[in-house]
């Protein structure tokens, strides 16, 4: 069912013309893999991805979709007034990215296939238990992965002011503008 | 359902849908989505081991950090994307030619 659910919106995700119907769809198959982590007894990182994506990261495309105007402007040509790309894909540009994936499968299939079948029994036929471990993952964060999470909590920070910088409109052309004014 | 290698052949299929994604749109943000879809294949890779791994949590404490960096490089990505559109009035590829306007 979850599996259903990560394909369907992966795959949507992937021919979808709209731009804000490939976010919903996108949120649909992230909501499909924490279904998947659910049932691969990862409860924490289940609601870890919820909150992060779900509530987070989608949210945010969506709005950077509404303030750069959504998939209304269609502009087909570009600076020099040759025919340019639409900013969807055309069959073209989809006629390529299927070659690519094929010919990816087809080797990552031919590489892989082998191990699989040598190491799957091995691995499936251990009984594993299941157990409540989100205790545990807070204990091993900050023992033996600390520098890591210290690391991780810098990065947000410089992910934060970064970001805020670099969206800020232009302080030189608004110094001029009021320089102007002054005078 | 409840073996490794249904939940690699998952992983997998995400992995070449954001490929896909990637090569096939000319548009910033829709390209944004499929590294979002890349990101979850590899999270969803960890997580999948490490369950058939008994008595190790470190591939749920990787997942735990590709999630922190997916959403500070969404962040990040979109704050670049707006920049772009300002100056730009477009986020389509081809016109991210040069690094100074």
């Amino acid at each position: 069912m979850a599996a259903f659910f990560t394909l369907a919106g992966a795959v949507l995700t992937a021919f979808s013309k709209n731009l804000m119907h490939a976010c919903i769809y996108l949120l649909l198959c992230l909501i499909g893999v924490a279904g998947l982590f659910v049932t691969l007894s990862a409860d924490l990182l289940a609601a870890i991805q919820l909150v992060v994506y779900v509530g987070g990261v989608v949210i945010l495309m969506l709005f950077a979709v509404m303030l750069t105007g959504g998939s209304s402007m269609q502009e087909v040509k570009n600076k020099f007034g040759l025919e340019s790309v639409p900013q969807m894909g055309n069959n073209r540009t989809f006629l390529f990215a299927g070659i690519t994936i094929m010919v990816f499968a087809v080797v990552v299939g031919k590489i892989v296939l082998n191990s699989f079948k040598k190491y799957s029994m091995a691995v499936e036929s251990t009984n594993v238990e299941v157990k409540n471990n989100v205790l545990e993952i807070g204990q091993k964060l900050i023992t033996d992965h600390v520098l890591v999470f210290e690391l991780s909590s810098v990065l947000l920070l410089g992910a934060l002011v970064g970001a805020a910088i670099i969206s800020r409109p232009d302080r030189n052309t608004q110094n001029a503008k009021s320089d102007i004014l002054e005078q | 359902m409840d073996s490794l290698t249904n939940y690699l052949v998952i992983s997998f299929l995400l992995f070449l849908c954001g490929i896909f994604v990637i090569i096939a749109r000319k548009n910033i943000i829709a390209m944004m989505l499929g590294i979002e879809l890349i990101l979850n294949a590899a999270a969803l890779n960890f997580v999948a081991y490490n369950r058939f791994n008994p008595g190790s949590l470190d591939g749920q404490i990787v997942t735990l950090f590709i999630i922190v960096i997916a959403a500070a490089e969404a962040a990040v990505g979109l704050a670049i994307v707006i920049r772009f559109f300002q100056l730009k009035e477009s986020i389509h590829i081809d016109n991210a030619t040069e690094l100074q306007s």
